[in-house]
């Protein structure tokens, strides 16, 4: 990757769900070690983002890069070039047990021994989940629930982490505890982090720049503070009052 | 009279092994798509007379026959998951139109097979192991019948090993949880179900080449095949595949016990009495959730 390079760079992405456009001509990239908020009302296409980085949304038109190369995302494979993604909801295999959910996150990953050595990793990042290994994750609250899905969306050790809405339905105790995790995993592993989120006092205090987004394109783009400061998140979420 | 029980004992293993054969592919198949593949009844068939047309009209050796059977059956399951199946999940369809679709697929293969072969009852190549025959504490069986009874424990035990300790049953079980979360996490899902419909569709077809050499293939043979594979599903927990094969065996034995003392054609409705009776006292089946 050059200097000044973005890590990550989506150039005019346009989404269509059948009739109705997700996404409308947004640019947004993403730098090496920084962690960004997508901000914007609800339909405003910030989920729509991560969705089309990871492949799983119907891009109609624009292009993606990845350390300055093009790419044509495909899940499978976008997990192989070090993106990973944590969905919205809580998104485990129920059944599974909490160190099944982990091993199932390095299911990229060839060497066990590698497998097993991430995973110890993991949990020294998440401790708690140490004493619940062989509990089916059905089982676990919902605060914990989360912790498995962003842990095992660390077990490929990605250079790129996705989260959508990573505090919905939790408490504001469980939200802080998820929001100082995700601080630690930029802070200690270098990883960078895309992360949509509507509870947007908690985000604002860990992340570098933001997006706002409104109708499918890029309203703002700068430090938080700035676009509170501006009046124009304020003005964005009250026009769709 | 007591010695019937031991022939009845051997004739309800041999039907047992039988039904587990359909109820594992038919479970694999499930468990990874969720949808009820009426198809799965037909890539029986087409084993069958793969085998009938190969070695009994081309004269070939029947081993051989039986592989290259297997395995093009395999090819069909495949083949009907990669231009149908697929192209119905892309779109979204509901369970409901996929079952149409596979009921049409079924119906359309099954047709093609009567055009070919007419609608006759065949018998496969005679010079299978039918010579020896074995007398197990009072009960006979003939040596096709324990090849069929090794094959069905050995595919058991393979498939059962797989799911648990390779990467491919990792795969099939987490896309058996949530396909979604299954891809997330990397899992190449379609390439994965289309490996599911083959393994599926070719353990299917050593059952319709048991049956054939068991008693005969006719086109018809197909859906009550698949009906008694879904119902040995359901008794022993839909989607398990330990489960499909306790209930194979629970729903032979419940079969020829029943016909013990009474007409053999009471055979299917006994078979779907039982079916009825865990749909409404234990819908979740023997070793499936509850209720």
């Amino acid at each position: 990757m050059k200097e000044n390079e973005n890590l990550l760079r989506l150039e005019d992405i346009h989404v269509h769900y059948g009739g109705v456009k997700a996404l409308d001509g947004a640019t947004v990239y993403l730098n090496d070690g920084e962690i960004l908020a997508l901000m914007g009302p609800n339909g405003a296409g910030k989920s729509t983002i991560l969705k089309a980085l990871f492949g799983i949304a119907p891009v109609t038109k624009g292009e993606i890069y990845y350390y300055g190369e093009r790419i044509y995302p495909v899940p499978h494979e976008i997990v192989e070039r070090g993106i990973s993604f944590v969905p919205q909801g809580r998104q485990i295999f129920k059944s599974l047990t909490v160190l099944e959910n982990l091993e199932m996150g390095g299911f990229s990953i060839s060497s066990r021994a590698v497998l097993k050595s991430n995973i110890e990793a993991v949990l020294d990042l998440f401790p708690d989940l140490r004493k619940k290994l062989k509990v089916p994750a059905k089982n676990l609250s919902g605060g914990q629930q989360q912790m498995v899905a962003i842990a095992r969306g660390l077990v490929t050790t990605p250079k790129v982490l996705l989260l959508d809405e990573p505090s919905l339905g939790l408490s504001p105790k469980i939200v802080k505890e998820v929001f100082a995790k995700i601080k630690e995993i930029n802070q200690k592993h270098g990883t960078s982090i895309m992360i949509v989120e509507h509870n947007l006092q908690s985000v604002l205090e860990i992340v570098d720049r933001a997006y706002l987004l409104d109708k499918g394109q890029v309203v703002a783009n700068n430090t938080p503070q700035h676009i509170i400061s501006s009046g124009l998140l304020e003005k964005v979420f009250l026009a769709h009052k | 009279m007591n010695s019937i029980i031991p022939q009845l004992i051997v004739n309800s293993i041999i039907a047992g092994s039988i039904y587990s054969l359909v109820a594992l592919g038919f479970n694999l198949i499930f468990g990874t798509t969720k949808f009820f593949n009426i198809n799965h009844g037909v890539v029986s068939t087409i084993a069958g007379y793969t085998v009938f047309s190969l070695a009994k009209n081309h004269g070939m050796d029947i081993w051989l026959a039986i592989i290259i059977a297997v395995i093009f059956t395999g090819f069909a399951g495949y083949l009907s998951e990669k231009f149908v199946f697929l192209k119905m999940r892309e779109k979204r369809a509901s369970g409901m139109v996929m079952l149409v679709a596979s009921l049409g697929l079924f119906t359309a293969l099954q047709a093609i097979i009567a055009i070919i072969f007419t609608s006759q009852f065949q018998t496969i190549s005679t010079n299978f192991g039918e010579s020896k025959v074995y007398n197990i504490f009072g009960g006979i069986i003939t040596e096709t019948q324990l090849i069929i009874l090794a094959a069905a424990i050995s595919i058991t035990a393979v498939l059962g090993l797989s799911m648990k300790y390779t990467k491919f049953g990792k795969a099939v079980k987490a896309i058996s949880d949530d396909v979604e979360v299954a891809k997330i996490v990397g899992i190449n899902a379609n390439k994965i179900i289309a490996k599911v419909f083959f393994i599926g569709s070719m353990i299917a077809g050593v059952a319709g080449i048991a049956i054939g050499f068991d008693t005969g293939i006719e086109p018809t043979m197909g859906m009550n095949l698949l009906l008694k594979g879904v119902i040995a599903s359901i008794i022993g927990g839909v989607g398990n595949v330990y489960g499909g094969v306790l209930g194979a065996f629970f729903l032979g034995f419940v079969e020829n016990f029943g016909i013990w003392k009474i007409s053999g054609e009471w055979k299917d409705a006994i078979a779907f009495g039982v079916l009825i009776l865990f749909l409404i006292f234990k819908p979740g089946g023997i070793m499936g959730k509850k209720g």
